[in-house]
């Protein structure tokens, strides 16, 4: 029996790609939509080498899946959104202080 | 992302010693600062009362453990303003001299302290090398490394060991070439003058306003020492300069380093000076175990102005003592200093207006 | 030139090792199962051993593991102990002394203390072995907030990212495992994948200083990853390959006579690309956030930056690649600008008069190429450690605003040596 192992590696990539993809939609929290995109990012660099094209391929890695979820993630940092878990009183000992009174020089 | 608290401490590698200072960071721009004191708060006031005047010099040792004759000198000369008794000049001297010995070792501690805040620990290593040299000094001079319990009540608890002016000697000489590599290693850096100048500005009137002290306020360009100003113990016969920051423009982490730096070398000085003009005599007069009345003094400790005010009601023991701390009133300076700043510069400005929590806390 | 130790390559050589092992179990099987005998469907085994995938695939394997042995075990504990046997003799102390005789069991304190001999006085390379096994004993906590998942994610990123590396990066034109066209490349690529990792662990311990530390580090590895490649756009105009070991290769030819002693071309004695190696000098030790640029971890501020939260051995992982990537960009630098593994010959052979001369390997590739990766980290060690740590802005100020236009000046340089070069002289 002859397996294709080009058509294998094919279709796990696709696989995950689309996998990849659709979890970046989905996904509830930014940063879990980075790490999807991240992956979908290095499966299609894998799929540029099964065209036999290795420079696409480490380009695409280089840039698209060291970089560009990177910049990604910075800029979500950057706003001024809530991106840490809020500590709920009680979850813990003690809860994280009271901040500290107006006032203060 | 939202602005929100960073708590520095009170178990952080920044702190030297228990306390938090709460930082508020807009990303990496500190928009407002908070120090939560108090961790360390012994009641030290309160302890004090209980004492006697004499044994009482053990827990001023304690106020700060790496500077302890300064403190310890400070209670003692309060209580001999009110026992109104005079210090023999072979004690005074003695005193100066252990005074500046504790000074440089007590520098030399900041400065330790000051390079790993900045990430570079050789300054640590290097700094602690030379602060043995002077602890073996106090050793030689107390019996003991650390809370010496030294400055008594009327004079200091011993006389010179034989032979300690050349060990004074020897060792000051050495500490002259050895500064030469601090030198290189601290402020002839590059990397460290991008980290400390124009950093943690402090305005000399504000600086005033808060009640800052000593080296923190002499770097803002205003020549206070009370070494100079109110002269005690035999300062008034010693050649020395107090360092103030001249270049203009002070108030700076810079400008606070270069200060304390320079006393390293001015204590040297004075203890060069002060080993040669011993005189012959008694170190210690006789306290009387009973007072009253009320004294008051004010000396100039390793980090600022070092105040005590002690009653005495005609018992053995003090009716009330009050201790100024430099550091608790700098302390209520420092969001003044960290405004603006980035969140690495807390390091650099908290590392150079010399904190030491014993003293701060009580 | 002088040779490799590893000839004609770790692959081969594998091949061989594998070749042998396999005909020695197939032939016994083969022995051992006669035709005709109850056992005989054995002998279908000593054929499958036989085959040529499964040889290959297995000297794949011993190939890898004898890399990753080699740089993830060996290599790390050495660069660790010169790390910290050097920092320490800067500070004047000794450093770490640790021994085989302070071993507190059998046999070892049994011999030291009837050879009378000292327990702490010795080399200290098994300090870090000690602290390996310490920080395997320990518990690994996963913070009551964190996002489990990219908690226990991030480190294997981050690592696998590492050990990439070494699967590209020869440490002679032998010693490697794979010997790609476009193997430059795929190390640059394999070094950039971290900051994601880490900004991922920085985020996922839902801490403030991870968080803040992880911030750090991608903004500071992203900056210094642009001069970096920039540099070493510089460098391929006159490398002309993307190959690591014809990049070295390159390198190999004479460049001038100072009297007796033969100057080689080394891509770091032209005027372009010093400025190239200068540039790449500095963001590679930010790469590796050492000391002035380990604003990402500076413990004095942010505890221990982005590994705040990991602990056991996860955080000897993290810890510990820190060096892994020490390694991978000291040797990078000197690949790519010092030489790679070339090196004096010192005896040669003329086995008649006009024939051509052998060179004696005396000292082979590898060493050459270990000697000046130690001296180059030595390098790396002595500024970290008589530095202080710059200051965020400070850092990007510094990458952006120095480094960047530097390498562009480096590009153009070069770009103009290259091409003018040989018609102005040969200045290079």
């Amino acid at each position: 029996m002859a397996v294709d192992w080009q058509l294998a590696a094919f279709l796990i990539l696709s696989v995950l790609e689309i996998g990849g993809s659709i979890m970046v939609v989905t996904a509830k929290k930014l940063v879990h939509a980075v790490f999807w995109l991240a992956l979908t990012l290095v499966t299609i660099g894998g799929i540029y080498l099964l065209f036999l094209s290795e420079f696409l391929f480490l380009i695409q890695i280089l840039v698209y899946a060291g970089a560009v979820p990177v910049l990604f993630l910075f800029g979500i940092m950057l706003t001024r959104r809530k991106i840490m878990e809020e500590v709920t009183p009680g979850e813990v000992l003690e809860g994280p202080g009271e901040a500290p009174r107006e006032g203060l020089p | 992302m939202a602005e929100f608290w960073v708590n520095m401490g009170p178990q952080h590698p920044m702190t030297h010693g228990l306390w938090n200072m709460k930082v508020k960071i807009d990303g990496e721009t500190i928009t407002d600062a908070a120090p939560e004191i108090g961790y360390l708060h012994r009641g030290y006031e309160k302890i004090m009362e209980v004492r006697e005047f004499q044994k009482n010099v053990v827990l001023t040792d304690r106020l700060c453990y790496v500077s302890s004759i300064t403190w310890s000198h400070a209670y003692a000369l309060a209580c001999e303003k009110m026992m109104d008794i005079t210090v023999p000049p072979r004690g005074q001297w003695i005193r100066v001299i252990s005074l500046e010995l504790q000074r440089i070792a007590s520098h030399l501690m900041w400065l330790a302290a000051y390079g790993p805040d900045l990430g570079l620990l050789t300054g640590l290593l290097w700094a602690l090398r030379e602060r043995e040299l002077f602890l073996d000094l106090i050793q030689l001079l107390s019996g003991a490394r650390m809370n010496q319990n030294f400055p008594r009540i009327g004079g200091v608890r011993n006389d010179l060991p034989p032979d300690f002016d050349k060990y004074c000697a020897k060792i000051t000489k050495h500490f002259r070439e050895k500064l030469k590599e601090y030198h290189r290693l601290f402020h002839e850096s590059k990397i460290f003058l991008m980290r400390t100048q124009g950093v943690g500005r402090i305005s000399l009137a504000d600086a005033i306003n808060w009640g800052v002290t000593g080296p923190n306020l002499r770097a803002c360009g205003l020549d206070v020492d009370l070494r100079r100003l109110e002269p005690y113990e035999t300062y008034e016969e010693v050649d020395f300069e107090p360092q103030v920051w001249k270049g203009g423009d002070g108030g700076d982490s810079y400008a606070r380093f270069m200060c304390r730096f320079n006393e390293l070398e001015e204590s040297c000085r004075i203890i060069e000076q002060a080993i040669k003009k011993v005189p012959s005599g008694a170190y210690r007069a006789k306290a009387p175990r009973r007072a009253e009345g009320e004294g008051f003094a004010r000396t100039e400790d390793s980090r600022g102005e070092a105040l005590f005010y002690v009653i005495g009601d005609g018992d053995d023991r003090p009716y009330r003592v009050k201790i100024r701390s430099p550091v608790f009133c700098t302390m209520a300076a420092t969001p003044l200093m960290l405004r603006g700043n980035k969140m690495a510069d807390v390091v650099s400005i908290l590392g150079s207006v010399d904190v030491c929590v014993g003293e701060m806390d009580k | 030139m002088s040779g490799a130790l590893v000839s004609p390559d770790l692959f081969t050589l594998c091949k061989v090792l594998i070749t042998g092992i396999m005909k020695i179990q197939s032939d016994a099987i083969l022995a051992g199962a006669p035709v005709g005998s109850p056992v005989e469907p054995l002998r279908g085994l000593a054929y499958f051993l036989m085959e040529d995938w499964f040889l290959t695939f297995n000297a794949w394997m011993i190939a890898i593991t004898i890399m990753v042995t080699w740089a993830a075990a060996i290599q790390l504990l050495t660069m660790m102990w010169i790390e910290r046997k050097f920092y320490s003799r800067l500070q004047d102390r000794y450093g770490i002394m640790i021994s085989i005789w302070s071993l507190p069991f059998w046999p070892f304190s049994w011999w030291a203390k009837r050879r009378n001999k000292p327990t702490h006085r010795g080399l200290g390379y098994l300090q870090n072995v000690a602290d390996g096994v310490k920080l395997l004993q320990k518990e690994n906590i996963t913070p009551a907030n964190a996002d489990s998942a990219m908690f226990h994610t991030a480190p294997v990123l981050i690592a696998s990212s590492t050990v990439m590396i070494f699967a590209a990066l020869p440490f002679s034109e032998g010693f490697v495992i794979a010997n790609m066209p476009m193997s430059l490349l795929f190390i640059l690529a394999a070094f950039s994948l971290a900051p994601l990792g880490i900004l991922i662990a920085g985020w996922a311990s839902n801490n403030k200083y991870t968080l803040i530390g992880g911030m750090r580090a991608a903004a500071q590895l992203m900056a210094y990853e642009i001069p970096l490649l920039l540099a070493v756009v510089a460098l391929l105009m006159y490398a002309g390959s993307l190959n690591v070991i014809d990049i070295v290769h390159k390198q190999e030819a004479l460049l001038v006579m100072l009297g007796p002693i033969p100057i080689p071309a080394w891509n770091v004695f032209s005027i372009p690309q010093f400025i190239g190696f200068a540039v790449f000098l500095v963001a590679i030790m930010a790469e590796m956030e050492r000391i002035p640029f380990d604003i990402p971890e500076a413990e004095a501020e942010l505890v221990e930056g982005w590994l705040t939260e990991y602990s056991g051995m996860r955080f000897g992982l993290l810890f510990g690649f820190k060096w892994l990537r020490a390694l991978a960009g000291s040797a990078l630098v000197v690949i790519l600008y010092l030489g790679g593994w070339s090196g004096p010959v010192f005896v040669t052979l003329t086995p008649a008069v006009g024939a051509t001369v052998i060179p004696i390997p005396i000292i082979p590739h590898e060493v050459w190429f270990l000697l000046k990766v130690y001296l180059l980290f030595l390098l790396f060690v002595w500024v970290s450690w008589s530095v202080p740590r710059v200051r965020i802005d400070q850092i990007l100020n510094i990458g952006w605003k120095r480094l960047i236009p530097l390498s562009l000046l480096a590009i153009l340089l070069a770009a103009y040596l290259a091409a003018l070069g040989p018609a102005l002289g040969g200045i290079r």
